[in-house]
């Protein structure tokens, strides 16, 4: 419906060139053409000027007088779409999308099919994951633009989304049958093909997914995601040897890949842990660089056979020097006896290299001697070994003797602090750390690694220094991590001034993890327009699932723990002298704002 | 270790595992764009308890002048996982599916002129050459040497795969 108060052609004229300079970002000069109109005696109280003045100034900052004018201009022009469509975007602007939403069905009410409302409508719809609503605007959309891929793809994913299966099949199949068959690199259309196939399988028919991915298997460029799929389908089909042959080709493609071996095993039906060794031993012999064969075999094997396979497995990375050996086997440590035997073998590979230089007395005579620096991963690894055993002196004994090996290694101080932090003294674990650190300066992990242990031992300055050394010139590191949104910092800031009983300190950086997930959800938003013309639509369902439980990650978890603690103790014990409460209302005023 | 395409819920720890070891971070909102635009081109590497020790963000360039081509924005191991060779074949994965997905002819990257241990691995492990020096590229003014693959090779691999498939 037009303006109840519609304006002459010359002023018309500006009126559409305050759209123009709003739409170009040029805002001051928009703010000029709303004077003209507005000095105009006759039209000083035309709403969807004032609206539009008011939306202008809100991209200035002026975000009172927005609201003051958009309000005006509104009761003015309670009939106008302009004004209802205005007010609904200061409102999403200002991220109140409730308000947002009613202001658009209002200006729709007006101007039933506008484009633009429509589509500002689902874009909050979506977001707000009003699914019944995203559906019902995706319909209108479908209707107005029936030749436009995105209406359809749209309608098909509301359904998709509220697990009407059905129906959303039926749209893209609808779809899919106007479309002429692309060339061979149409990513698109690969994609939109594999977008099918999951809302096929998850509809549940798991056998007609089958069917539809193998003989749309020529036009899917993806062959990864296609392999992956075959596979799961055809063994959860319990086709096994058509899902064994795809696994056969994943492991060739990828042969790091640990999933491909575990599913391979359940399509031969391996269960006894014999068989399942035996098949990685044969594994290892097609794929000698890859990784998976030779170490997963240590997690099912037992007694001698582990013992044999271990053996082997340690020595190789020992004679290479494979600094993360520990890391790798620690997850072993569960199995008591393996434990046992790897520290027998550790031991005696200390005392033979250290008498003879080989990894057992009795091979004396065969080969040439082993690396000098065998010597020092057999300490490393005992002294994490110990360490995670919980025995202190042991672990600090070899790793001064791996110190006293070799005394550059950074790995070693790093260990070292290590050992002290699980022995409960975070002052003396981070001393080592900060030496670590000395000793190479342009690695940000050790870096990082020494600005925790700090914090740690509740030493928020030096945290702050040690950071600095890699954050952006010219800005403060909190601020740059802030802006970098480097969560764990600003946890392990959290709790130090927790501990240090900075209370107020606490719930600020508490409030800025906080505030990160708040912009994560938000970043969604241009994604909603962006995946739909690009059909990268598994991954964009992948991030609308991700975001709904956002929250739950445990970055938040800790910061909220954290908050939680504070406020409860605020609330047992209030503050009573006035500079601690000054203290405090640092946080409040972060809590009021957010 | 498992080395796998990343999922959208890879991509937070993604940026946990950069923040750590890189001086390069990106806020949340690029790599949703990675992931999103071209969700096949980023691979993780994690350990047994899905943490995440070692990634590749990467995408595709699109600009029509030159020839189409991959680009690593950012590759990181954590030092406690370095020496597995990581790095190497997660940088193997994401070129083949660039070569796979969007027909790339080659992949390029910047790495910092001081950086020896990564320009060792990307010369002599990888095959990439040097095209130019690019002044001043990183933020605090240090040089990048900007960097090439070519992917012929994928490519052919690639053909060979699909030759014995319709052979059978």
């Amino acid at each position: 419906m037009p303006s109840s108060n519609p304006l002459p052609p010359k002023e018309n004229a500006l009126f559409k060139r305050i759209l123009r300079c709003y739409e170009q970002k040029q805002y001051k000069n928009g703010l000029k053409f709303a004077k003209q109109i507005l000095s105009n005696p006759k039209y000083t109280e035309h709403g969807e000027t004032l609206a539009m003045k008011g939306l202008t100034l809100n991209c200035l900052g002026r975000k009172e007088e927005a609201y003051e004018y958009v309000r005006r201009g509104l009761r003015n022009d309670l009939r106008s779409h302009v004004c209802w469509h205005v007010y609904g975007l200061l409102q999403r602007s200002d991220k109140k999308y409730d308000e947002a939403i009613k202001c658009y069905r209002n200006a729709l009410k007006w101007e039933k099919d506008n484009m633009q409302i429509l589509r500002d409508l689902s874009l909050l719809q979506i977001q707000m994951r009003d699914l019944e609503g995203y559906r019902d605007t995706r319909y209108q959309l479908l209707m107005l633009r029936p030749t436009q891929r995105a209406s359809w793809i749209g309608y098909a994913m509301s359904f998709h989304l509220l697990e009407d299966y059905k129906n959303a099949l039926n749209i893209l199949e609808t779809f899919l049958d106007q479309q002429q068959k692309g060339n061979n690199y149409d990513y698109e259309h690969s994609e939109l093909l594999l977008y099918q196939n999951l809302v096929i399988q998850e509809s549940g028919d798991l056998k007609e997914a089958l069917k539809h991915l193998e003989s749309s298997q020529d036009q899917i460029v993806d062959k990864l995601t296609l392999k992956e799929n075959l596979g799961e389908l055809n063994l959860k089909l319990k086709n096994f040897d058509k899902a064994a042959k795809h696994y056969e080709e994943l492991i060739q493609r990828n042969p790091e890949n640990t999933i491909y071996y575990n599913k391979l095993i359940d399509a031969k039906n391996l269960a006894k842990p014999e068989d399942i060794v035996n098949f990685y031993l044969e594994c290892s012999e097609k794929f000698a660089r890859a990784m998976p064969p030779r170490r997963l075999p240590l997690n099912y094997a037992v007694g001698e056979q582990f013992k044999v396979l271990v053996d082997k497995y340690m020595r190789k990375a020992l004679s290479k020097g494979v600094p993360p050996l520990f890391v790798d086997l620690r997850s072993l440590y569960t199995d008591k006896s393996k434990v046992e035997t790897i520290e027998n073998l550790m031991l005696q590979y200390a005392d033979a290299l250290k008498k003879v230089g080989k990894y057992s007395e009795a091979e004396v005579n065969n080969g040439p001697k082993e690396p000098a620096s065998a010597l020092l991963w057999v300490y490393y690894y005992l002294a994490q070994h110990h360490d995670y055993l919980n025995q202190t002196e042991k672990a600090v004994n070899y790793i001064d003797a791996a110190i006293e090996h070799t005394p550059t290694l950074i790995e070693l101080f790093v260990t070292k602090g290590r050992i002290y932090k699980h022995a409960g003294d975070p002052q003396e674990a981070y001393k080592w750390l900060d030496e670590a650190q000395a000793l190479d300066t342009a690695d940000r992990y050790i870096n990082s690694k020494c600005a925790k242990y700090m914090l740690r031992a509740n030493r928020v300055k030096e945290a702050e220094d040690t950071c600095a050394k890699f954050t952006r010139e010219g800005v403060s590191a909190m601020e740059n991590l802030n802006e970098m949104q480097c969560m764990w910092f600003e946890t392990e800031c959290a709790l130090a001034y927790q501990r240090l009983g900075k209370y107020g300190e606490a719930l600020k950086k508490c409030h800025e993890t906080d505030r990160h997930f708040s912009e994560i959800i938000e970043d969604q938003f241009d994604f909603h327009t962006y995946c739909m013309r690009k059909m990268t639509l598994r991954s964009y369902v992948g991030l609308l699932r991700l975001e709904d439980v956002l929250r739950g990650h445990p970055f938040y978890f800790k910061a909220a723990k954290c908050a939680i603690e504070v406020y409860l103790h605020l609330f047992d014990e209030p503050l009573k002298d006035e500079s601690a409460e000054q203290e405090l209302n640092t946080g409040e005023s972060f809590w009021n704002v957010h | 270790m498992n080395i796998r395409c990343a999922k959208p819920e890879d991509l937070m720890n993604m940026q946990h595992c950069n923040l750590l070891c890189l001086p390069e971070n990106y806020q949340m909102k690029y790599y949703f764009y990675h992931g999103l635009s071209w969700p096949q081109l980023s691979y993780v590497a994690e350990d047994e308890k899905g943490n995440i020790v070692g990634y590749v963000l990467a995408k595709m360039e699109e600009d029509n002048e030159d020839l189409k081509h991959g680009h690593i924005t950012s590759l990181a191991v954590k030092r406690s996982h370095r020496r597995l060779g990581l790095a190497q074949k997660l940088m193997d994965q994401a070129s083949e599916a660039m070569v796979e997905c969007f027909d790339a002819k080659y992949v390029s990257l910047h790495v910092r002129k001081s950086n020896r241990a990564a320009l060792n691995l990307y010369k002599n492990s990888l095959k990439f050459e040097t095209v130019e020096i690019e002044p001043k590229y990183y933020a605090d003014g240090e040089d990048a040497y900007s960097m090439r693959r070519d992917l012929s090779e994928f490519a052919k691999k690639l053909k060979n795969r699909t030759d014995e498939k319709s052979e059978e």
